[in-house]
């Protein structure tokens, strides 16, 4: 396969004080079937041996199950391809030449920790307050002991597929946590596991929400667009059904 | 103005969700009063004085302001928070396409709304508390001041501007107050977006159609 280049505009910020700015850098002799982390290591390669700080940024599983990872590619988080992390976007999505900027996260919940690298332990505090079901599992119950329809499984699912990775917030233009709270809360209230806590868990999450500085969701749908699980905005819809049921049924 | 800070982010928007509605609802039967002037000076004339005769009309007249501006207040409060989200701003940012519902209307609603904030008070400047010419019987010839002011260029292209604004907000509000409203199923989804644009553009296009009519028919019909 022939080699390509591509002319990056990377953010560059040396601490959360620092100011950023965007680098210009051109990676030369990339593999159209790098995933872009992979470009970037090759880039950071580069950088150490010109004796240049390497770009920090976050991944882990490299395989797109993680949620560790994510930048801005081009505006649209994640990159061009749908349902793709950024660990499992390949460069053959790119066209040889192609001017690509590379931004972290952005919002005001996402403090910039190092270049790429944000701090999402605002999404960690919003599961802290209630994205959990408080009882002794013991052992392995039965299979289908507890019975759950097949839609509903599907549904809770859907949601759960969820990692955690903050795309939905960096696509927001509110930077609204909304899709990320909404999966959560979903996710439990689907099942019948989660009906226990089932109101105090919503209102107890969209409050964190609110506190972490996260915006108001515009319905606009950019966040499912954005999704590395595809997660609806259906999601954010329960959520606010949640939110009545649990404000006239909790006291 | 403490009362929609006090409500969570879901809270905000139900709020924008129930208000904007009933705001709808406002503007779908004014809209129908306002196609009277097709019939007729009695009709149109009568209507106006029936609906205005009518004690209830203050207490309408009130919750309607209240909705109108708990709608605004909450947008306002919604719109600051949201833009104190995001304080420093990507460099490069587009739509991501594929399964959004991003579009022009729904990036300027506060924009739209804004407009509408500006012509709803010169609005009702110009016809509730505009000149009142007497009619037959005590009735206020409203017909006569609907004609008049929609003779002048100026006014039927601002109030034509206004309400294509009016149905960008709606373009995008219809439906967005449904999801904040929790409605949202794969099935009846694409049918109510639907519905909304549709809506939208009935509306504005009726309120458009009034002067428009009378203007190009020479300030009589």
């Amino acid at each position: 396969m022939a080699k390509m280049t591509l002319n990056l505009v990377v953010w560059r910020q040396a601490d959360a004080n620092a100011a950023g700015r965007m680098v210009e850098y051109v990676v030369r002799d990339a593999s159209p079937d790098m995933s872009f982390l992979e470009m970037l290591d090759v880039l950071n390669e580069d950088l150490i041996k010109r004796g240049e700080e390497p770009i920090a940024f976050d991944s882990d599983c490299r395989e797109g199950i993680c949620g560790s990872c994510g930048v801005v590619i081009d505006g649209v988080p994640h990159g061009p391809e749908p349902g793709t992390t950024v660990c499992q976007l390949h460069l053959r999505h790119f066209r040889d030449g192609e001017t690509v900027a590379v931004e972290p996260w952005r919002a005001a919940s996402f403090p910039v920790q190092k270049d790429l690298v944000v701090d999402r332990s605002a999404l960690d505090r919003i599961m802290a307050a209630g994205g959990y079901v408080s009882f002794n599992a013991g052992g392995a119950p039965d299979g289908n002991a507890v019975p759950i329809s097949k839609s509903k499984a599907d549904a809770a699912f859907d949601v759960a597929a969820c990692i955690g990775c903050g795309a939905c917030v960096a696509a927001c233009k509110n930077a609204s946590a909304a899709l990320f709270t909404a999966a959560k809360i979903s996710h439990l209230a689907l099942l019948p596991q989660g009906a226990a806590e089932r109101e105090q868990r919503v209102l107890r999450m969209v409050a964190q929400h609110d506190k972490e500085g996260f915006g108001a969701c515009s319905n606009e749908g950019e966040c499912q667009a954005v999704c590395p699980k595809e997660i609806s905005i259906a999601a954010i819809a329960r959520m606010h059904r949640e939110v009545m049921h649990a404000t006239v049924c909790s006291r | 103005m403490s009362f929609p800070k006090n409500l969570t982010s879901v809270g905000k928007k139900i709020l924008m969700g129930l208000t904007g509605l009933a705001l709808i609802g406002f503007l779908c039967a004014h809209l129908a009063g306002n196609l009277l002037v097709f019939i007729g000076p009695g009709t149109f004339n009568e209507y106006s004085h029936k609906l205005t005769a009518n004690p209830l009309i203050y207490v309408a007249e009130l919750g309607l302001l209240a909705i109108f501006l708990g709608h605004l207040a909450t947008g306002i409060a919604l719109t600051l928070r949201n833009r104190a989200a995001r304080p420093t701003p990507y460099h490069v940012k587009r739509s991501a396409g594929h399964t959004t519902r991003k579009s022009l209307a729904s990036a300027t609603m506060i924009v739209s709304g804004a407009i509408v904030l500006v012509f709803v008070p010169l609005h009702l400047w110009t016809f509730k508390f505009g000149k009142s010419y007497g009619a037959e019987g005590g009735v206020r010839d409203l017909y006569r001041l609907v004609m008049e002011v929609f003779s002048s260029p100026g006014y039927v292209l601002w109030y034509l501007v206004a309400m294509v604004f009016v149905g960008f907000h709606l373009w995008h509000g219809f439906s967005s107050a449904f999801q904040s409203l929790g409605a949202e199923h794969p099935r009846w989804d694409p049918l109510l977006r639907s519905f909304g644009w549709f809506l939208s553009v009935l509306i504005a296009g009726g309120f458009i159609a009034v002067p428009v009519v009378i203007f190009f028919a020479g300030g009589k019909l």
